[in-house]
């Protein structure tokens, strides 16, 4: 009788607990409204993000009597994965965000649509028009765009303003500037080093060659060009560090530079008083500096400057990448995809998208969104943050060309400057450069094969 | 007409199975050989393409580039860890059958790493091997020995020794290390083995004054040869094949330089994100063909070696 009763009342408890999860989901998955089309909506959006993500879709929603987007959140680092094998099974999603240069892969295979097979044509011309030169470029194959940018990650230097003050050095406006501070700071030939002004992460031989007023690949004659003499150039200062201190010390830097899952921002302890990184971790040093007043603390100071060119390089250049909207092959609602684009990113809806900026912490496409009141305020209270939006303006911001082959691109630029950093063997940067080239050549004349 | 009713009616209750075996193995086993012989992008149909994907990787094994680097990262690794897990595997599973106080637990506790996920551990081996901050090089540095840069570091042993003389651990090294971590699998199968082995044999020759290394050489390992061969054919197929924890520590990118892309990432990365699905499937293709000749070679040699007791 006492077992029986403890069995009824474990049955009971399970059932109220299983009840209890499909209430859950009922809530979560809410009904498209009568008389409007679903635009299903893929993104890798987690954690405060994804509730940044749901509030905009919230927003739109409530302004539609047409369209019904709904979100899908896929975090982790499959989503195109799993969009691509989507799109093969005839099956895709109607809008997808991806922050990969995947864009003229895909474009060139069919998987995705340019905008001027679903938008009005007088629409896309007029977001060629309003895009930021580096949103356009993110998005553009072969005098297309494929894609509809909705926010923009720069780099810049951050520098570490109190530890400056403390060896009498200026942030750096020239190249000269930064190798100064770096000598100082850490002077070539010791045993060990507590502390580095600044190293080059061999990752962003990207950033540099664009700076040093290289170009790494020739639209118009569809041929690589990352042995031209600015990125031969940038590589071998980089590897000048190498010289110095050695490739271990290299090394050990690289560790400290965001590899790994919830490592701090290293400038904030101090041990580089530069470094190079994006906007996003305005939020971490906004974050140390709110703990160190709430202990009381001194305040410590930090700033942002554009990469510093050497004589000859270009002003506020750099790399540049971002968040793309792409419409796949075989969408059932593209219409409603590109009124979602269009409320995201800002076209026709500044304002709205000034308040999605704000809300996301992420730099617009446009000048037209930047401009607004609202970002404005904010800017005005970010003054870190606000030195990216100004860089994204600029002319001099480049993305990885947008050609089929760009993760391989961008993974075989990555793999010499790892080489030439990081290697045993004494670098030959020119021979390095120029066997990539043709690598990366024959991989991208590969892919365009595909398309025939 | 009743044998021909039963065979009927064991293939009805094996179709299951059947069905599953054509569908998901012999299908994409065939399908995959005719890709290799196209260019295919899973949204375009195949184009055929003849011997082109083969020459391609064969012009990459010969410089040394793309598939060249990757057959010879792997090269490495299964040849340091493979040899390396089958001695730590067998030392530990001859330590852990010494009668001693505990030994249940010290078993439990060294087969522990094998039931983590994969992904967990490449994760927390991530942290470990951090050359800065991680507790592997702060117990190295306490012992005032060098300072690794293990994932960072395109290096490895054996060249860092030959161009400097240093022994300076790089990122394969590191991923050998993550490997040996795991050889709770091959341990469990020793230890089996070894309670095989019969105590008349050591009873015998130790009447005779064998000592114990002398046992250990003559007659346990001898018997245990079997259980090494098995061990070696299966390390060798998983290191060829191992994937997920070069994928995680690595970026998803073989980073750095390259250094960590195995002949398996290459293959991922070939079909899913430079959606060369011919490609990939002449790598798998070749992939098939060196394992299985090295397991047949394997096979051939294991007659001089390999001692199966009457």
């Amino acid at each position: 009788m006492h077992r029986s009763t403890l069995q009824i009342a474990a049955i009971l408890l399970l059932l109220g607990v299983v009840a209890y999860a499909a209430s859950l989901g009922d809530k979560q998955e809410q009904a498209t409204p009568p008389g409007r089309k679903e635009v299903l909506f893929w993104h890798f959006w987690g954690g405060a993000d994804r509730a940044t993500v749901e509030e905009i879709v919230r927003r739109f929603n409530e302004s539609q009597d047409e369209h019904f987007v709904r979100a899908i959140a896929m975090p982790g680092n499959n989503l195109d994965l799993k969009f691509f094998l989507a799109v093969a099974g005839g099956d895709p999603p109607d809008l997808l965000n991806i922050d990969d240069p995947v864009i003229a892969d895909w474009g060139a295979r069919g998987a995705i649509l340019p905008l001027d097979a679903f938008a009005p044509e007088h629409e896309v011309r007029q977001a060629e028009a309003w895009l930021f030169p580096a949103a356009r470029r993110l998005a553009t194959y072969e005098g297309r765009l494929y894609a509809l940018p909705n926010g923009l990650d720069i780099r810049a230097l951050y520098y570490h303003q109190t530890l400056l003050d403390q060896y009498g050095l200026q942030p750096p406006e020239t190249l000269a500037d930064l190798d100064k501070i770096e000598a100082t700071i850490a002077p070539p030939g010791l045993t060990s080093y507590e502390r580095h002004g600044y190293l080059p992460d061999s990752r962003r031989l990207w950033a540099w060659g664009y700076v040093f007023g290289g170009q790494f690949y020739d639209e118009a004659s569809q041929t690589v060009t990352a042995d031209d003499a600015q990125i031969d150039a940038a590589l071998q200062w980089m590897v000048g560090y190498r010289q110095r201190y050695g490739p271990a010390e290299i090394a050990a830097f690289r560790a400290g530079d965001q590899s790994l899952p919830g490592k701090a921002f290293p400038l904030l302890s101090g041990r580089y008083a530069v470094m190079m990184d994006g906007q996003w971790r305005v939020r971490d040093i906004r974050a140390y500096q709110a703990a160190q007043a709430e202990r009381g603390e001194p305040i410590t100071q930090f700033g942002v400057c554009p990469l510093p060119p050497p004589p000859g390089g270009r002003q506020r250049a750099g790399w540049v990448n971002g968040n793309n909207f792409v419409v796949p092959q075989g969408a059932r609602n593209a219409a409603g995809a590109w009124e979602f684009m269009k409320f995201w990113s800002g076209m026709g809806h500044e304002a709205e998208a000034a308040q999605t900026c704000v809300a996301g912490g992420w730099i617009p496409v446009s000048q037209q969104v930047a401009q607004q009141p609202q970002f404005q305020a904010f800017l005005k209270s970010e003054p870190l943050f606000a030195q990216f939006v100004e860089l994204a303006g600029s002319d001099n911001q480049y993305p990885i060309p947008v050609v089929p082959a760009g993760p391989f691109f961008n993974n075989e630029i990555k793999n010499v400057a790892e080489q030439a950093m990081l290697g045993a063997a004494e670098p030959d940067c020119e021979a390095m450069l120029r066997d990539a080239t043709r690598v990366i050549q024959r991989q991208i004349n590969a892919a365009r094969e595909s398309e025939e | 007409m009743s044998s021909t009713r039963n065979r009927i009616a064991g293939y009805a209750f094996a179709s299951p199975w059947l069905v599953g075996l054509v569908l998901l193995y012999l299908f994409p086993f065939a399908a995959s050989l005719y890709w290799s012989f196209c260019r295919y992008d899973l949204i375009n149909p195949p184009q055929w393409i003849g011997g082109e994907n083969y020459s391609r990787l064969a012009e990459e094994i010969a410089s040394g580039t793309g598939f060249g680097q990757a057959l010879g990262n792997t090269a490495y690794y299964a040849a340091v860890s493979v040899p390396l897990s089958i001695a730590l595997g067998i030392s530990l599973a001859v330590l852990l059958s010494l009668p001693v106080r505990g030994q249940a637990i010290f078993r439990t506790l060294f087969f522990l790493p094998s039931v983590i996920p994969v992904v967990a551990a490449s994760i927390l081996w991530m942290w470990l091997l951090d050359p800065t901050d991680g507790i592997v090089n702060y117990g190295l540095s306490s012992l005032g020995l060098g300072q690794p840069k293990w994932l960072e570091s395109p290096g490895n042993v054996f060249a860092a020794f030959w161009q400097t003389g240093s022994l300076a651990p790089g990122s394969k090294d590191a991923l050998v290390l993550m490997s040996l971590w795991g050889v709770g699998n091959f341990m469990v199968i020793y230890l089996a083995a070894l309670g095989d082995v019969p105590k008349s044999l050591y009873e015998a020759a130790q009447l005779d004054g064998a000592g114990p290394l002398r046992r250990f050489v003559h007659i346990t390992l001898p018997m245990l040869t079997p259980i090494i061969f098995f061990n070696l054919v299966m390390g060798l197929i998983q290191s060829v094949q191992a994937f997920t924890q070069i994928y995680i520590v690595s970026e998803g990118r073989g980073s750095p330089a390259g250094s960590t892309m195995m002949i398996s990432l290459q293959l991922f990365l070939s079909a899913f994100q430079h959606l060369d699905m011919g490609y990939a499937s002449a790598i798998a293709w070749l992939l098939f063909v060196l394992l299985l000749a090295a397991t047949l070679l394997l096979f051939r040699t294991s007659r001089r070696w390999v001692y199966y007791g009457g």
